[in-house]
């Protein structure tokens, strides 16, 4: 077959349900889903019809496809003198539909963690395997500011395959060779786009610009948040923190995480690495009883300054991608973009 | 709730100037229009800063915890639901009822922020109590809502409009009519079958993120060191798994069976939105069938069916 | 697992030295051949040791990396997996990831005189490194080490400590404890305060440093009154770690992961970091 497969063009909306129809049958497929009342969740969907389109993002970030929030890392038989160390089961192929640009981003920003000096392995290998289709957005949601960081709410490379809304069905390019691999084998054939793709991009993003309810300008945080770090703003501000873990968990860019061993009663067992969260307070516990942060105005600042500085510091990229689903879902309404707003107010 | 509004920051003023208080814990506008947050005024001149308004859904007691072994004292803005905590607090020995001011709150009942929101379309909007119902108000619009159809769910089956234990009540006094029956919902899990059941409660436990936002947000969750923190033993694995989430809520349920108060903020905090609520309440209904139990926090002292042997209890042994 | 830096290699305990009645140094030889040949250590780089059912614990590498057959860590037991971990016998397997951080700056130290100043299990990983500097006299300057803990129970390495670094040329031992003791005929006195007494002269030498943080905080004011500069006073710090490789975001102390990039820092270094550790 010498056919060509057209990197870039349109598609029908029926055309969608039938690029993601293989795999939902295959079991393969993770979507958006509307779970309850204002709850959108990435989940495992067999049929496509159960996806939902009418969504900004989803409540919790799609990290979880990549990262899971419980994941064995190795197991064992035995004990004592004799002990046999066991790999787990190889992660499943998946496609992962419906990832917005600033959860796209997220993978670039988490790249460095995982990747870097010492390769991740379970992170590659579900990087490896998981397509991701990047869905472009028509409209900021009320507290999104991805384009405070220089992130185009319209498209973004990480994604294997790229999808723009254009009213009636979408613009769809490939950007990997397993986007490729999606396109070829799902059949749908790709119409000519009616606009150049990066003329529709730049034009869209400057229209959504435009609409961001508001916007944050991070210039100049960095420094601010050093200068202020024995400032007492942040035992203000952790009155209020309830010390849980929801700003970290729906967070597509926090990355800490627990090992944690598991024995069955006979000895054997496993080693997973979970989710944790720097706001717990045992999170730097040692064992001595010594806590380097003891209260939650230290966990607080570290977490915050993990986003707005030491990201950027270590990695050269913004640890926040402007998502906005910590705005939305902290229960004490500690808000990241008014954090920015009230450190460089007070540096000047 | 305007009027509330400007006789709490008189009040609080008044605490404050006079020294009978050194931090007055309400409730302040939020970062947008939709959001308040907990404020914690401690000067005079911040009472400004204090509002109550169909948002004010917070339980603020638990943030006495982080008070109450400093010296001082600390003044707390409560509504009806949450001075039943002040009770159970003080039947928990966890609180010195000199140490805290309560500002009581006759509340008529507060808005459900998801229901605003598809009342409006959109997420961007205000709202203010009025006679009639609740205004709501975004760019380009407006509506007043019937209160009955937008009102919080706990609000719907208000036990207690006004507060049971208060130092000054702010507000008109709210008649209290009968409350509507408040276990309808766990009646209706009861009456599934045990594989009905468990397939509900798997398939929303299934989205528990172990965030622990309802146990940090529970003002019976009072323990200095949290049976979910220890790490030996692990009594419930860190681990998510559907076992594990399992676990974890049957036995913070029955470590506050008896105590909860049936404030809602489990509920509320959750950010996958899991009727915690239920769990609790089905525990409540066995404590009013089996025991003739009211709400605990509703009295104090009150009789305290779980920590009290009787020879007419229901249990032939123990 | 290759290319795993999750995967621990699993070890022997071949021997158990009971140093203290809560410390043990456990002699571990890797099982797998490749793994003994690659794994090199610098003094002071710490391992992850895993007691499988347990976790993992962050232990320095308490053996010199000039003696290849074996890797010795010291474990004070002070918790649950340090716990089960001094229950296990010879014969037991463990697994060991790393080695991890930074180790002590080596090329700084070469030619120069060197003062150990360590605290009870402190002189764990200076013990790498004192070892290292005698496996390599000529390229060291003289070596004092002053070292106490409370009790002579709780002396750590008792047969180096007496018998093996004081024989060693350039080298001399002062040891403390806390409070006299029938026995014992030696200085009593608490570290800082003996570090007083003794006075070294500081200048042009590097001072290492290692045991309770209270024992640190005012050796280093000692340090400092002198003549030791900041930048050739080290210490190596002792946080929470869950994975040694810089991903698990609990070790920082701002911007820096301890375990890449210490857990050895100057003076110098720690004065310019936030005070979160």
């Amino acid at each position: 077959m010498s056919v060509t497969t057209p990197t870039a063009g349109t598609i029908s909306r029926p055309d969608l349900a039938r690029l993601l129809a293989g795999p939902a049958a295959d079991g393969r497929l993770v979507a958006p889903v509307r779970t309850a009342p204002g709850v959108v969740l990435f989940a495992p969907v067999r049929d496509p019809g159960a996806l939902t389109l009418e969504y900004v993002n989803s409540t919790v970030s799609p990290k979880g496809c990549l990262f899971p929030q419980s994941e064995k890392i190795l197991g064992w038989r035995g004990g004592g003198p004799k002990l046999d160390l066991y790999s787990p089961p190889e992660p499943q192929p998946l496609v992962l539909f419906g990832v917005r640009p600033c959860d796209l981003r997220a993978i670039t920003v988490l790249e460095p963690v995982f990747g870097g000096g010492y390769p991740d392995p379970y992170w590659r290998r579900r990087r490896e395997l998981t397509t991701v289709v990047g869905l472009g957005c028509t409209e900021p949601g009320p507290y999104c500011f991805c384009v405070a960081w220089g992130i185009s709410p319209v498209a973004a490379p990480e994604a294997d395959l790229m999808l723009t809304p254009v009213d009636p069905g979408y613009l769809v390019q490939s950007q990997s060779p397993k986007g490729e691999e999606l396109l070829r084998r799902s059949g749908v054939s790709l119409q000519a786009a009616g606009t150049e793709p990066a003329v529709l991009r730049e034009r869209r993003t400057a229209e959504l610009t435009a609409r961001f309810r508001r916007l944050i300008d991070p210039t100049g945080v960095e420094a601010a948040a050093e200068r202020l770090f024995d400032h007492p703003y942040w035992r203000e501000l952790a009155r209020r923190c309830l010390g849980c873990g929801i700003c970290t968990y729906v967070c597509p860019t926090c990355h800490c995480f627990n090992v944690i061993d598991r024995t069955a009663p006979d000895g054997s067992g496993g080693r997973y690495r979970c989710w944790d969260s720097c706001l717990f307070e045992r999170f730097t516990l040692q064992a001595s009883g010594h806590n380097p942060r003891p209260t939650r105005a230290e966990r607080l600042r570290n977490r915050l300054l993990h986003k707005l500085s030491y990201h950027r510091s270590r990695y050269g990229l913004e640890g926040c991608t402007g998502c906005g689903r910590c705005v939305a879902a902290c229960p004490v309404n500690i808000d990241i973009t008014e954090v920015v707003a009230d450190l460089k107010g007070m540096m000047t | 709730m305007k009027e509330i509004t400007l006789n709490l920051r008189a009040r609080a003023m008044e605490l404050l100037a006079g020294g009978r208080v050194d931090l007055v814990i309400g409730y302040g506008t939020g970062s947008l229009p939709e959001f308040v947050r907990p404020v914690f005024v401690d000067r005079p001149e911040r009472a400004e800063e204090l509002i109550f308004n169909p948002l004010c859904a917070q339980n603020l007691t638990k943030y006495i915890l982080d008070y109450r072994d400093q010296p001082g004292r600390v003044a707390v803005v409560v509504k009806g639901c949450d001075s039943r905590s002040i009770n159970q607090m003080m039947a928990d020995g966890q609180l010195d009822r000199e140490k805290v001011f309560l500002l009581g709150i006759n509340c008529p009942g507060l808005a459900d922020p998801v229901l605003l929101s598809v009342a409006a379309g959109r997420r961007d909007w205000q709202v203010e109590a009025e006679p009639e119902g609740f205004r709501l108000r975004w760019p380009g619009g407006e509506r007043l809502l019937p209160r009955d159809e937008f009102l919080m769910y706990r609000c719907r089956t208000c036990e207690h409009h006004n507060p049971v234990v208060s130092d000054v009540l702010l507000g008109d006094p709210i008649l209290q009519g009968e409350t509507p029956d408040r276990f309808a919902e766990v009646r209706r899990i009861e009456s599934l079958t045990p594989e009905e059941r468990a397939a509900y409660w798997d398939a929303l436990f299934a989205r528990c993120l172990r965030c622990y936002a309802c146990r940090n947000a529970c003002p019976a969750c009072t323990c200095r060191e949290c049976i979910f923190d220890r790490p030996e033993p692990e009594w419930v694995a860190r681990v998510v798994a559907p076992q594990s989430n399992l676990a974890y809520h049957l036995v913070r349920a029955m470590h506050v069976a008896g105590r909860c108060v049936d404030c809602g903020e489990c509920d509320r905090v959750c950010p996958v939105a899991i009727p915690l609520r239920e769990i609790n309440r089905k525990i409540l209904k066995e404590l009013a069938v089996l025991f003739g139990a009211p709400t605990p926090g509703t009295s104090h002292p009150a009789p305290e069916p779980l920590a009290t042997f009787a020879v007419t209890d229901p249990e032939v042994w123990l | 697992m290759r290319g795993n830096p999750l995967w621990p290699y699993l070890a022997t305990i071949v021997k158990i030295v009971d140093e203290t009645p809560d410390v043990k140094t456990f002699r571990v030889v890797l099982d797998d051949p490749g793994a003994r040949e690659n794994f090199r250590h610098r003094p002071g780089q710490v391992a992850l040791l895993s007691v499988f059912g347990q976790g993992e614990a962050t232990i320095s590498i308490s053996s010199s990396p000039a003696r290849r057959d074996y890797l010795e860590f010291s474990v004070r037991r002070v918790g649950r997996l340090t716990g089960v971990l001094h229950q296990f016998e010879e014969g037991y397997k463990i697994g060991v990831r790393g080695p991890y951080g930074n180790g002590f700056p080596l090329e700084e130290l070469r030619g120069r005189d060197l003062l150990f100043v360590g605290g009870g299990i402190g002189l764990a990983p200076l013990r790498s490194l004192i070892n290292y500097v005698l496996d390599r006299r000529d390229d060291f300057g003289s070596v004092e080490i002053i070292y106490g803990a409370r009790s002579v129970a709780d002396l750590c390495f008792k047969e180096e400590l007496f018998k093996v670094w004081p024989k060693a040329p350039g080298v001399r031992v002062y040891t403390t404890i806390d409070r006299p003791e029938y026995g014992w005929d030696g200085h009593v006195g608490l570290v800082p305060a003996y570090l007083a007494e003794l006075a070294p002269a500081g200048a042009g030498k590097c001072a290492l440093i290692c045991g309770p943080p209270i024992m640190i905080r005012l050796a280093l004011q000692e340090l400092a009154r002198l003549g030791f500069s900041p930048e050739r006073i080290v210490t190596t710090l002792e946080l929470k770690m869950k994975c040694g490789i810089g991903k698990c975001g609990r070790c920082n102390i701002g911007s820096t992961m301890v375990c890449t990039e210490g857990p050895v820092f100057s003076l110098a270094r720690l004065q310019a970091l936030p005070p979160e550790y």
